[in-house]
C-alpha cells in the first residue's frame, strides 16, 4: 500500500505547488514577491525561483523541486508548466486507480487499472512511461507534429536567417509568462532590438545566443531608482568599475589585458628575501622603480592607451600610467576578462622577463572608452572593435526597486537561454534508447508491433528528406555480406572512417545484432543532425550479392562518438536505394515553433489519441490516454477566465474540427514558442514522473544520506 | 566545520493586499509619510532607546534609512522610494504618499489586478504625455538669464523642509548660498560638454545660520601646530603645488607573498628616512610651496619642508583627491623619487581663514569650479537636516541644467494634472483606450481612484485642518483656514494659489477639492509673463517629480500585481 500511498502523497504535493503555480501562468499571472534570509526583495513569476523560494520540506516536493531547476538549467523555461503537467499526469494515474476500486468506468481502463493492481508494480508503470517517453514521444514528434511546425527563420532564403517579425512573436510570449503584464511588451521589444544591435549577420547566430546565454552577467546593468520605460541599451561593452585613471583620447585606442601587478614585487610567495645592508634594500627599492617605469614607457612606446588589470596596480604603475597618458582600469573580474578576451579573441599581456622594445603582440583596438555615469555611479564605457559576429552592447535596466530589476535580468537571461535551445537541432534519439534496459522487460513482440505501426505512419508523413548523405557504399562485387564499422566524431562530416572489412561467409548474426540491424541509420553532415531510419526488415536469407547496400547504425550515446555498422546488401544499381529506403527525420530542426496557449499540446493530444485509439497493448493505450489528458492541463488554466468564443471547450472543439478536417488551425493567440523546450519538458516531467513512483518508501535519517548514484536517473536523453 | 542546519520552510501569504494587517500596515505607513510633507509638516523624532543619536526629521531620505519595516511589501515601498532618491534626491514623500493613496483607492474598486494595472499603466503615459509636452499648464522653461526661478527652486525646497528651523530670512540666505556655491560650480569656458565642479560642504557646528558662506576654491582644515608653523607667505605669484596620494609616512607596503628578512643591524628606518629626505630636497629644488599628501606625512620630512618654507598638508583623505587634483591641475604622485615635473600644479593663492573656532586653509584656484560652502548652525540634527537639504538643493539644480524646466509647486501641478486627466478620461476615453480591451466604465472608476489619490496627494499640504479649493479655470490649488464662515466671498478670504502664480482677484469660481465636479478644461495659464511677474513662487524639480510620478506608478503596480508573498524565514 505504500505504493499507492506515494502517488496519492505526490498528487497532495503536486497540487498544493499546482495552485501556487497556476496563479502566475500565462499572460494572465500574477507577480510573486520572495524574501531572501538576508532581507533582500525580490519579485519574481520565475516558477524556478518560487519553488527554490518555498524551501519545501516534503522528500518528494523537494524531489519535484530538484527535477524542475535540473531542466531549468537546460532550457531555461518552462517550470509552471512541469508543474502542472505533472500535477495531471499523477491526477490521472490516480484516477485510473481510484475507478478500479469504485468499479463505475469502461472496462477498458478498468482492466488496465487492475492488471496494474495485479502487477502491484508502481515500477512497471514507470517504465511505461519511460518506453513511451523514449520510442513513442519522439516518433510522434517527429512525424505527426512536425507538419505543424512553423519556422522561426524567414521563409524566403535557404540560410538561417533570423526574422523580426516572429522573433517579436516569440519573445513576447516568453516575456508574458516571465514579467508583469505592464512591462512584457516593453522587455520584449528591448530584447529583440537588442539582438537585432549585437548580431552584425542575420545568420549563423547560434554562437552568439551561447555567448549571450554565458555572458549575460556582463552584459547588463541595473540601476534601481528609476522608472522602468528609462532601461536602454548602449553600444559597447559596460565595465562595473570606474577608471583609476583616465586620459581621454580620440580615435582607435590599442588596449592591453594584465592579469599581474606590473610592479615587481620583493618577494614572490613561498621565497625569502634577506636584506644585508641598506644600500641593498635602496638598490632593490631602486630597481623596482626602474623596472615599473621601463615596461610602463614600453607600454607608452606602442601607444598603449588602456590598462584593464583584472588586480589591483599598485600607485606607482598609476603615477606612470597617469604621466604616459594611459587610462587604467583595474579589478576587473575574471569573468569581464574572458568576455573581452571572448569578443576580440585577445590574451592577456605577459610581462616581459627582460625589458626589451619587442612589440607587444597581444594588443587590440578599441574605438573609444570612456566614463558613464548612471545614477551618480560610474562604470567604464568600451566599444571593442569586433571580429566576430558578435557586437557588444549592454542593456541598461531600471527599475524602482531591485528586485524588479533583477526580474528582469534573470527574464532577459533565460530568454537567451531559451533562443539558443531554439537555434540547435535537438536529436530525438529514440531508437538508441530502446537498445538500454528496458528493452529487455517489454517482451520482444511489443517492439515489432510498434515498429510496424510506426511504419504504417510514416506511409503518409509529408515530411520525407531526401537522402543526401554520403553512403558508405561497398565497391567490392565479390564479397556477398559485408560489415562496416565507421566511426566518427559528431557534428563533423564522416571524416575518421574505421572501416573493418569482415566478410561474413556464414550468415550468422548474434542475437546482439538483430534488433540492431533493423534499427537506424544515423547521418551527420555539417551541423544538421537527422536521422534516418530504415526499416527494411533484415532478413538473413535475402543476403545474396549484388543487393542494396542498407546501412544499419549503433548509438554509442555516452560518447559523442558514433559506431556505424553498415549491413551490406548489394544492389547492380545503388541509385535505386532511394527509393527503397524510407527516411523518417528524427530532429527537431532549430527554428521550430508553434503558436502559444496550447497549441503544442492540443496537437499532441489529438494525435496521442489517435494512437491509443490503434493500440494493440494495453499499456501503451492506457499510457497514452493518460499523457493526452495531462497534456490538456496547459489550455484549461490558459483559458481559465476566458468566456464565449476563447473558452477551453469552444476552442478544443474547433480544433479537433480543424484536424479531422485537416484545416489549418486558428490561433487565438499570436506569440510563439519553441517546440524543443515544449518537447524537452514534456521528456522532463515523464522521467521526473517515473523516477517519483519507483519510490515506494520513504524513509527519513537524521545524518545526511552518503552520495550515491540513483539507479533510476540514468536515463541520459 | 560549518554546522549545517535544516532550513526551515518559507511563509507562503495569498492575496496579500486582502489581508487586513497588511492594509493597516500600509496605512500607518501612509499616515507616517502624509504628516512629513510639505512647509507645515509634522517633524519625527527618531531615536533608539538605549540613548542613542536622535534624528528629527521630516525628509523622506532621513526618516527611512533609519525606520526598519518587516513586512515584505512594506520593504518593496520603501525600497522603491529609497532608491527614487538616491537617484533624484528630491521628492520621496511626493512618490510615498501618491503610491499609498493609488493602493488604496483601487482596492475598493471590484475590478482584476490585470485591468486596473493596465488602466494604470495608460493614465500614467497620459501624464507623463501631458507633463513633457509643450501645452502643459503646469510647467515653466528656466530662463536662465536671471536667478529669479532657480532661487525660488531652492527656496522652495528649504522651506519645504522644516526641521531644518530656519526663518524667512535664514531661508532666504541659505537659499542665496546655495545658488552660488552652484553658479561657482559651472566652469566659465564652456566646451561642447559641459562637466560640473563640486561643491563641498563644510561643517562649522555652533555658529549662527547667518553665518554661514561660500568661498570659491576649497577649504582644509588647520590643526594648532600647523597654525605654529604657519609663517608668512612671500611670493605674490602662483604657488605651485604637489599632491601625492603615495603614504610619505615611510611605511613600506606591497612587498609580496614571501618573507623579508632583514639582518642583525640593518635599519631600514633610516633607509627609507634617507629616501624620503631626498624626496624632500627634490620638492625643495623644484621649488614646490605646498605639499599635499592624501595619507600620513613622516614627520622628519614635515620637519624638513617647514625649515624650507614650503607648507605640508596631510590627511585630505580621498574625498577631496579628485577635486584637488581637478582644482590644482596636479596628478597624484605615486612615487617617492624622481618626480616628473609635469605632475605639479599651481594655486592662485592660499590664506588662513578663521571661522567660529576652527581655522582652515583656503586655497584659491585660478579657474573656480569648486566651491566650499561653509554650512552654520546651532544644534547637530538641525544641522544634519540642513546639510541634507542643501545637498537636495545642489542635486536639483544640476537636474534642472539638464532638463531647464520647473513643475509649478505648493499642490497646483498634481490638482492641475488631476483636472486634465479627469478631463481627457470622460471626453477621449476611447482614443486612450486604443488597442486596449478594457471597458470605458473600468476606466472612468480607474481615473476617479487615480485623481483623487493625486488631489488628496495635494490636500496633505494642509495639516491644520484647513479647506482646499481649487478654481474652475487652472485647476490649481488654494486652501483656506478652517474656520470660515459656510458663505464667504470667496476672493477676500483667498490670497494667492499653491505656486503662487494666480491670485484670487482674477475673477475666477472655486470648488472643494474632494467634492465632485464637473470636469472642465484646466487652461494654460501664459507662464512667462506671470512668472515674471511674480517673485516669489513655489516650484519643484521637474526631473524629480517627473521621476516620482512614474516610480509611484510603476510601484503601485507591482504592489497590487502581488498573488502571494512568500517569506524566507531562516
Amino acid at each position: 500500500m505504500a505504493a499507492a500511498g506515494s502517488v496519492k502523497a505526490a498528487l497532495q504535493v503536486a497540487e498544493v505547488l499546482e495552485s501556487i503555480v497556476s496563479k502566475c501562468l500565462g499572460p494572465e499571472g500574477r507577480q510573486v514577491l520572495c524574501t531572501k534570509p538576508t532581507g533582500e526583495v525580490l519579485v519574481s513569476r520565475d516558477g524556478g525561483r518560487l519553488l527554490e523560494a518555498l524551501h519545501l520540506e516534503h522528500p518528494i516536493a523537494r524531489m519535484v523541486v530538484a527535477c524542475v531547476s535540473s531542466h531549468l538549467n537546460k532550457t531555461g523555461d518552462g517550470a509552471k508548466t512541469f508543474i502542472i503537467y505533472f500535477c495531471h499526469l499523477l491526477r490521472g494515474l490516480h484516477a485510473v486507480t481510484d475507478k478500479e476500486k469504485d468499479s463505475l468506468i469502461s472496462e477498458n481502463i478498468q482492466t488496465h487499472g487492475r492488471h496494474w493492481k495485479n502487477c502491484c508494480q508502481w515500477k512497471f508503470i514507470s517504465q511505461a512511461l519511460l518506453t513511451f517517453q523514449t520510442q513513442i514521444l519522439d516518433s510522434f514528434i517527429a512525424q505527426c507534429l512536425s507538419k505543424h511546425f512553423l519556422s522561426i527563420f524567414s521563409s524566403s532564403t535557404k540560410e538561417r536567417t533570423l526574422c523580426r517579425s516572429s522573433l517579436e512573436l516569440l519573445s513576447e510570449a516568453y516575456f508574458c509568462g516571465r514579467v508583469a503584464k505592464n512591462n512584457h511588451k516593453f522587455i520584449s521589444q528591448l530584447l529583440c532590438d537588442y539582438l537585432f544591435k549585437c548580431v552584425t549577420y542575420k545568420s549563423e547566430i547560434e554562437e552568439v545566443f551561447e555567448l549571450l546565454d554565458d555572458c549575460f552577467v556582463e552584459l547588463n546593468i541595473g540601476v534601481a531608482g528609476l522608472p522602468v520605460s528609462d532601461s536602454r541599451i548602449i553600444a559597447g561593452l559596460v565595465l562595473q568599475r570606474d577608471f583609476s585613471v583616465y586620459c581621454p583620447a580620440d580615435g582607435d585606442i590599442q588596449t592591453v589585458i594584465v592579469t599581474e601587478t606590473i610592479q615587481p614585487l620583493f618577494s614572490a610567495s613561498a621565497s625569502e628575501f634577506v636584506f644585508n645592508s641598506e644600500a641593498q634594500f635602496q638598490a632593490s627599492q631602486f630597481w623596482i622603480m626602474e623596472r615599473t617605469k621601463a615596461i610602463m614607457k614600453s607600454l607608452q612606446n606602442q601607444n598603449i592607451k588602456l590598462l584593464l588589470s583584472s588586480v589591483k596596480q599598485p600607485d606607482l604603475v598609476i603615477y606612470y600610467a597617469k604621466l604616459g597618458g594611459i587610462s587604467v582600469v583595474e579589478c576587473l573580474s575574471s569573468e569581464e576578462v574572458s568576455l573581452i578576451e571572448r569578443i576580440v579573441g585577445l590574451s592577456p599581456f605577459v610581462l616581459p622577463q627582460i625589458c626589451s622594445q619587442h612589440d607587444i603582440c597581444n594588443t587590440t583596438l578599441v574605438k573609444f572608452c570612456k566614463p558613464l555615469i548612471l545614477k551618480s555611479k560610474r562604470y567604464v564605457h568600451l566599444e571593442l572593435i569586433s571580429p566576430c559576429l558578435f557586437l557588444p552592447h549592454c542593456i541598461v535596466l531600471c527599475g524602482p526597486v531591485q528586485g524588479l530589476v533583477e526580474q528582469h535580468k534573470d527574464a532577459l537571461h533565460g530568454a537567451f537561454k531559451m533562443l539558443r535551445q531554439l537555434f540547435k537541432d535537438l536529436d530525438l534519439s529514440y531508437m538508441a534508447q530502446a537498445n538500454n534496459q528496458n528493452y529487455t522487460s517489454t517482451p520482444p513482440i511489443y517492439k515489432n508491433n510498434r515498429e510496424n505501426h510506426l511504419l504504417k505512419e510514416i506511409g503518409n508523413d509529408s515530411i520525407q528528406r531526401p537522402y543526401q548523405g554520403t553512403v558508405v557504399k561497398n565497391k567490392d562485387e565479390l564479397a556477398t555480406f559485408q560489415k562496416h564499422l565507421v566511426v566518427y566524431s559528431h557534428l563533423e562530416i564522416p571524416n575518421v572512417e574505421l572501416e573493418t572489412y569482415s566478410p561474413c561467409s556464414t550468415p550468422k548474426l548474434t542475437s546482439a545484432d538483430t534488433y540492431q540491424t533493423d534499427d537506424i541509420m544515423t547521418y551527420l553532415s555539417q551541423n544538421k543532425a537527422r536521422k534516418i531510419d530504415d526499416h527494411e526488415p533484415f532478413i538473413e536469407s535475402k543476403v545474396i550479392a549484388n543487393s542494396t547496400t542498407e546501412n544499419t547504425k549503433l548509438e554509442m550515446s555516452d560518447e559523442n562518438v558514433q559506431v556505424t555498422k553498415d549491413v551490406g546488401r548489394r544492389n547492380v544499381l545503388p541509385v535505386r536505394c532511394k527509393s527503397l529506403e524510407s527516411y523518417r527525420s528524427s530532429s527537431i530542426p532549430a527554428g521550430c515553433v508553434l503558436p502559444v496557449g496550447g497549441n503544442f499540446e492540443l496537437l499532441l493530444h489529438y494525435y496521442l489519441l489517435n494512437y491509443a485509439k490503434k493500440c494493440q497493448q494495453s499499456e501503451e493505450t492506457a499510457v497514452s490516454m493518460i499523457i493526452a489528458n495531462a497534456l490538456l492541463g496547459i489550455p484549461k488554466v490558459l483559458h481559465m477566465n476566458k468566456k464565449g468564443n476563447d473558452s477551453f471547450p469552444r476552442i478544443y472543439v474547433r480544433m479537433l474540427h480543424a484536424l479531422q478536417t485537416s484545416q489549418p488551425m486558428v490561433s487565438t493567440h499570436t506569440g510563439l514558442e519553441s517546440v524543443a523546450g515544449k518537447y524537452q519538458l514534456l521528456t522532463s516531467v515523464l522521467q521526473c514522473l517515473a523516477k517519483i513512483l519507483t519510490i515506494d518508501h520513504v524513509i527519513s535519517i537524521k545524518r545526511q544520506p552518503q552520495r550515491v548514484y540513483d539507479q533510476d536517473s540514468e536515463d541520459d536523453l | 566545520m560549518a554546522r549545517l542546519e535544516a532550513k526551515k520552510p518559507s511563509v507562503c501569504e495569498n492575496e496579500p493586499l486582502t489581508s487586513g494587517r497588511v492594509r493597516s500596515m500600509l496605512s500607518v505607513l501612509k499616515r507616517i509619510v502624509t504628516s512629513c510633507y510639505g512647509p507645515s509638516g509634522r517633524l519625527k523624532q527618531l531615536h533608539n532607546s538605549v540613548g542613542g543619536h536622535v534624528c528629527t526629521t521630516s525628509q523622506s531620505s532621513a526618516l527611512l534609512r533609519s525606520l526598519l519595516v518587516t513586512h515584505p511589501i512594506l520593504k518593496i515601498l520603501t525600497a522603491s522610494m529609497q532608491n527614487h532618491v538616491s537617484c533624484v534626491s528630491d521628492c520621496g514623500l511626493f512618490m510615498a504618499i501618491l503610491c499609498c493613496n493609488l493602493i488604496e483607492n483601487v482596492q475598493e474598486i471590484d475590478l482584476t489586478p490585470t485591468t486596473v494595472i493596465e488602466l494604470n499603466k495608460l493614465l500614467l503615459s497620459l501624464c507623463t504625455n501631458y507633463l513633457k509636452s509643450e501645452v502643459c499648464g503646469c510647467r515653466i522653461p528656466v530662463d536662465f538669464s536671471s536667478t529669479q526661478i532657480l532661487l525660488c527652486l531652492v527656496r522652495s525646497i528649504l522651506t519645504s523642509k522644516p526641521a531644518c528651523m530656519l526663518t524667512r530670512k535664514e531661508v532666504d540666505h541659505i537659499s542665496a548660498l546655495v545658488l552660488r556655491a552652484f553658479l561657482l560650480t559651472i566652469p566659465e569656458k564652456a566646451k561642447d560638454y559641459v562637466i560640473l565642479g563640486k561643491t563641498i560642504i563644510v561643517p562649522l557646528k555652533d555658529q549662527r545660520v547667518m553665518d554661514s558662506t561660500v568661498l570659491p576654491g576649497m577649504l582644509i582644515e588647520m590643526s594648532e601646530v600647523q597654525l605654529m608653523r604657519m609663517l608668512p607667505m612671500k611670493k605674490s605669484s602662483a604657488l605651485k603645488v604637489a599632491l601625492f596620494c603615495v603614504s610619505l609616512s615611510g611605511d613600506f607596503s606591497d612587498t609580496g607573498e614571501g618573507t623579508l628578512v632583514v639582518s642583525y643591524g640593518v635599519d631600514l628606518e633610516s633607509a627609507v628616512l634617507d629616501q624620503l629626505l631626498n624626496l624632500g630636497w627634490q620638492l625643495v629644488r623644484d621649488q614646490i610651496d605646498i605639499v599635499m599628501c592624501q595619507k600620513v606625512i613622516h614627520p622628519s620630512l614635515k620637519q624638513f619642508l617647514s625649515t624650507h618654507r614650503v607648507i605640508a598638508i596631510d590627511r585630505v583623505g580621498v574625498a577631496l583627491m579628485e577635486p584637488l587634483s581637478k582644482m590644482t591641475g596636479t596628478q597624484p604622485i605615486g612615487s617617492l623619487s624622481s618626480i616628473s615635473p609635469s605632475s605639479y600644479g599651481s594655486v592662485k593663492d592660499l590664506c588662513t581663514a578663521k571661522f567660529g573656532s576652527k581655522r582652515f586653509f583656503h586655497l584659491i584656484p585660478h579657474e573656480v569650479t569648486v566651491s566650499s560652502l561653509l554650512l552654520c548652525n546651532r544644534s547637530d540634527t538641525t544641522w544634519d537636516e540642513l546639510k541634507l537639504t542643501c545637498q537636495t538643493a545642489l542635486h536639483v539644480l544640476q537636474l534642472t541644467i539638464k532638463e531647464p524646466f520647473v513643475f509649478l509647486g505648493g499642490g497646483c501641478t498634481e490638482t492641475h494634472l488631476a483636472a486634465y486627466i479627469r478631463h481627457k478620461t470622460l471626453n477621449e476615453p476611447g482614443s486612450i483606450l486604443k488597442g486596449n480591451e478594457c471597458t470605458q466604465t473600468a476606466l472612468r472608476l480607474i481615473a476617479e481612484a487615480f485623481c483623487s489619490a493625486l488631489e488628496s496627494l495635494a490636500g496633505s499640504l494642509e495639516h491644520d485642518g484647513g479647506e482646499i479649493l481649487t478654481d474652475m479655470k487652472y485647476g490649481h490649488f488654494w486652501s483656506v483656514q478652517s474656520d470660515c464662515p459656510p458663505l464667504v466671498n470667496w476672493p477676500d478670504l483667498l490670497s494667492r494659489c499653491g505656486c503662487g502664480l494666480h491670485s484670487s482677484q482674477e475673477e475666477l469660481s472655486w470648488s472643494f477639492l474632494r467634492s465632485t465636479r464637473h470636469p472642465f478644461v484646466p487652461q494654460n495659464c501664459l507662464p512667462h509673463e506671470a512668472a515674471t511677474s511674480a517673485n516669489n513662487l513655489t516650484l519643484d524639480c521637474f526631473t524629480a517629480k517627473l521621476s516620482g510620478l512614474q516610480v509611484a506608478v510603476e510601484t503601485a503596480n507591482l504592489i497590487l500585481d502581488l498573488a502571494y508573498v512568500i517569506e524566507d524565514k531562516n
